[in-house]
């Protein structure tokens, strides 16, 4: 049987009323076009309010109630 | 497929078409040939703002079957690569070769466009898709959430508020 690449694609998983949660070996860059340096996992704000954009804050708890 | 929104913009020598529904917002064409394509104006592509080579240039770029071209001079569109089937090699090739790097680019007032090998899993944990390129809102407006469907210009999304 043939070894199989196991290696698995970047996730994008969309959390209930909350942020965008990445998961995976992936570069982010900001918009100047410079790197932002990360782990394995990022948070990103799907609903504007975050004040440490790109990244999620929680902000999205207090704008829905 | 045709949709209602779909529209077609000509020159002398060239006609390009314009699928929104395929469109994943990347800002390639506005970002590299604003006198062309400006998505604030209406129509929003003027195709005087450029020479027909330069809008060509632009609309190969765009990472989607959204932007297209077709001579008007039929017998030189035999020679041309359809869009489509490139895209479909691509995606053949990504799943293949099973990983192209990923590369979360930040747009300023605009989405997080994605670009590499990735899954999408929507709320409940299903994977929606996998995909070699796309947007995700980060306004909280998209009515195609959680891609980007543009409508951040409309409320005026500020990414550094």
């Amino acid at each position: 049987m043939e070894i199989q690449n196991i290696k698995l694609p970047v996730q994008f998983r969309v959390l209930p009323n909350g942020p965008l949660k990445a998961i995976g070996k992936f570069t982010i860059l900001d918009e100047n076009g410079k790197k932002i340096e990360i782990s394995d996992e990022a948070y990103f704000c799907r609903c504007g309010a975050s004040k440490t954009k790109p990244f999620c804050d929680g902000s999205h708890k207090s704008k829905l109630g | 497929m045709m949709d209602s929104s779909d529209r077609d913009y000509s020159n002398e020598e060239i006609t390009v078409s314009w699928r929104p529904g395929k469109c994943v917002h990347s800002t390639v064409c506005y970002r590299e040939l604003i006198e062309v394509f400006n998505p604030r104006k209406r129509p929003w592509v003027n195709m005087n703002g450029a020479s027909t080579e330069r809008i060509i240039e632009i609309v190969n770029k765009c990472p989607t079957e959204a932007l297209s071209f077709k001579w008007k001079d039929e017998s030189k569109n035999s020679s041309l690569n359809d869009k489509s089937n490139k895209l479909n090699k691509a995606s053949e090739s990504a799943s293949q070769t099973g990983v192209k790097p990923v590369i979360v680019q930040v747009m300023r007032d605009g989405p997080l466009v994605v670009q590499g090998s990735f899954e999408v899993y929507n709320s409940e944990g299903k994977l929606l898709k996998t995909m070699l390129m796309t947007s995700f809102c980060r306004c909280g407006y998209s009515n195609n959430a959680p891609f980007c469907d543009g409508f951040h210009r409309k409320i005026g999304f500020k990414s550094d508020k």
